[in-house]
């Protein structure tokens, strides 16, 4: 911690960068801090807490961060990858960036505590079982110590879409017509997520209405759905959108079905290295067309 | 026109089960297990061990014996009883150049909500002006005038209620139709209005004269969840209304906004937001459906013009927006705050906005004309 403070101060003081996001301590828990003033780089801290991806506030249209000035941003390795995936999508050049890099042992599912708790199987945050980029490697700067992998939870996503894959097409429909049944279309999901980029969502397209605006089943299916395609490839499992859905949409399971079927098809795997092309914007002679008929 | 008695615990109970037995719509708050559904596999923390995920929601009472008297805060407050999230505003079908309109009922069933939040009847009163005001709302109405609600006095929750700041109590009547208050063996409950005393007139064999000691003890009660209110936030809501509406560009507003997502749950859980959006939504060829569904001034889409051009066009004034538009603009135009304290836009929000702090900061730069954004710690982000 004193290492993130120190290094947050230098940066600051020597103008490298002109604001360092990263996480304070609140009255509600562990929250994203904008230091400006070297002397405020006392108020960042990282822990099992600190869950926020905070490369959504890279995004390009986000002009009120922007107009902060150069950023120092501390990344965890999911983190990371998403500042990947602004790279290679042209929304970000890299030194727009200063990547503060925090080697992670994965965080918890319930974070809105006022003091961190180590890691067990009832409370770890699903998602960081296997973590493959638990030491960052698109990041300036690399601190902390080395973490030991995140523990299994008590059930991992991987068991819980297998559950869901052996259920028989009808029960698989009624599960998820349920769980999209909850949505409310406040597009949170979107808003937070840091890949959402879009200058104009086709959510909220009018002419035409791509995607019915009212919260019943129908509109429902057609944005989750829409969502999902829009992100495969391109998530990085990062968990903010179950995380700020209201209603508990399970979309880490959806994000992970993704994965899958991308690593299936086109043998790809989300990462932090920006010079790996995503399929969404590569073409090859040998993808699978089979479904072209 | 205030009427009061004594009902035990088992008598309300009772009470909510005549009601149904008659045919009558019971809304309460429920404790509603998540991991009791088919679908628990949608949440992890349902799969482990002896797992409980228990929240307390506003629900059509099925049998009296789910009554939840527990006065946890609903997920929900009652606002989507009166503005559904999506509701039919007429229907309309063409045939060559004929078109036939069919109207939908603005005439509701009677329903009854008991052990509703004083926070949350609280805002159906205040938002009452504005669905009365250029244009009389006749969903809005209709509902309302079928409603009757007894509030149960809240205990408050935690440290972010702060109903007292603003203008509500954790004892309010506003917007109901009486109150049950807690006493040894039961509730004394006072109704403020015909619509409640019909409801207790009704149910008399229910209901018992209230001891002086009984009322007096409410009297404790109420005043000490009063006093546990108060102690976690204290403002001055006409100089904070003033100081907003002369600080339009104060950087304070400005950065009170900058590590907000513009995700929009607040808007949704709170008891105030009431902007809705209008769609036309066609349903086969030449037919369709004409909705309204909950807006959100936190969205982008909000205010984008026509144009092209979108005068609230980033998240930081859009904040502000919502900031100004519960504690300046409604305030100036209505007489009252948009806002009960309930303190659920504070609980939602997962990326840490704080409305207690908010204001406690907006309140202290309004006291003090020379404090700077830099003075009021934990508001400016920027920690400069």
């Amino acid at each position: 911690m004193n290492e993130l403070r120190e290094l947050a101060g230098k940066l600051l003081s020597d103008g490298t960068v002109r604001v360092v996001i990263g996480w304070e301590d609140a009255r509600r828990g562990a929250r994203p801090v904008f230091i400006t003033d070297p002397a405020g780089a006392d108020r960042l801290i990282f822990d099992t807490r600190c869950v926020h991806n905070l490369v959504t506030y890279l995004n390009p249209r986000r002009d009120n961060v922007a107009a902060l000035g150069k950023m120092g941003l501390v990344v965890k390795g999911c983190d990371a990858k998403a500042v990947a995936g602004l790279l290679r999508e042209a929304q970000l050049t890299r030194d727009d960036v200063v990547l503060i890099g925090v080697r992670c042992g994965g965080v918890l599912e319930e974070n809105e505590l006022l003091a961190a708790l180590p890691l067990t199987p009832e409370n770890v945050a699903p998602r960081c079982y296997g973590c493959d980029n638990r030491e960052p490697r698109l990041v300036d700067y690399l601190l902390g110590e080395s973490q030991p992998e995140p523990p299994r939870p008590v059930t991992t996503i991987a068991e819980r879409v297998a559950a869901l894959d052996e259920q028989p097409l009808e029960e698989r429909w009624a599960f998820w017509t349920e769980q999209f049944g909850k949505c409310v279309r406040c597009y949170a999901c979107r808003q937070v997520c840091p890949l959402c980029v879009c200058e104009r969502c086709v959510a909220d397209k009018t002419r035409p209405q791509w995607i019915e605006a009212s919260p019943h089943p129908r509109g429902n299916l057609s944005w989750n759905i829409t969502r999902a395609l829009h992100l495969a490839g391109r998530c990085v499992d990062c968990g903010e959108c179950e995380r700020f859905c209201p209603v508990g949409i399970p979309l880490t399971l959806v994000n992970r079905k993704l994965q899958q079927i991308v690593g299936e098809r086109y043998g790809y795997t989300v990462s932090d290295d920006p010079e790996t092309p995503a399929p969404i914007g590569d073409y090859r002679l040998d993808d699978k067309q089979e479904f072209i008929k | 026109m205030t009427h009061v008695w004594f009902i035990s615990e088992s008598d309300l109970r009772a009470l909510a089960g005549d009601l149904l037995a008659a045919g009558a719509e019971v809304v309460a708050p429920v404790a509603v297990d998540a991991c009791q559904s088919p679908s628990a596999i949608a949440s992890s923390a349902c799969l482990r061990p002896g797992a409980a995920a228990v929240d307390i929601e506003y629900r059509l009472l099925r049998d009296a014996a789910e009554l939840d008297l527990g006065r946890g805060l609903p997920v929900l407050s009652l606002k989507q009883l009166f503005l559904p999230e999506h509701e039919a505003l007429c229907r309309w079908q063409q045939r060559g150049v004929e078109v036939t309109v069919e109207e939908v009922p603005t005439a509701f069933a009677p329903r009854v909500v008991l052990a509703a939040k004083p926070c949350d009847s609280a805002a159906l009163a205040i938002v009452d002006k504005v669905m009365n005001w250029d244009y009389a709302d006749e969903l809005w109405n209709g509902r309302r005038a079928a409603t009757t609600i007894l509030n149960l006095a809240c205990p408050v929750i935690d440290d972010s209620c702060f109903c007292t700041a603003v203008g509500a109590a954790p004892d309010d009547v506003k917007g109901a139709d009486g109150l049950l208050t807690p006493v040894e063996g039961g509730y004394v409950l006072e109704v403020t209005t015909e619509k409640g005393r019909t409801l207790a007139e009704a149910h008399m064999a229910r209901l018992s004269t209230a001891a002086d000691a009984l009322v007096a003890g409410s009297d404790v009660h109420r005043a000490a969840a009063r006093a546990r209110a108060a102690a976690n936030l204290e403002i001055d809501a006409a100089s904070v209304r003033d100081w907003i509406d002369t600080h339009f560009e104060d950087p304070l507003l400005a950065a009170l906004g900058v590590r907000c997502n513009g995700c929009g749950a607040c808007t949704s859980v709170c008891p105030t937001c009431h902007c809705f959006d209008i769609v036309d939504e066609e349903e086969g060829i030449g037919r369709g459906t004409r909705r309204r569904c909950w807006d959100t001034c936190q969205a982008p889409t909000f205010t984008l013009h026509a144009s092209g051009h979108n005068p609230r066009d980033d998240q930081h004034v859009r904040y502000r927006q919502r900031i100004n538009h519960k504690f300046a603009i409604y305030p100036l135009k209505f007489g009252e705050v948009l806002c009960t304290g309930c303190g659920r836009c504070t609980r939602v929000c997962h990326a840490g906005q704080d409305l207690v702090e908010i204001l406690q900061a907006i309140d202290i730069a309004a006291r003090r004309p020379d404090a700077t954004a830099a003075a009021v710690a934990g508001a400016e982000p920027a920690g400069s």
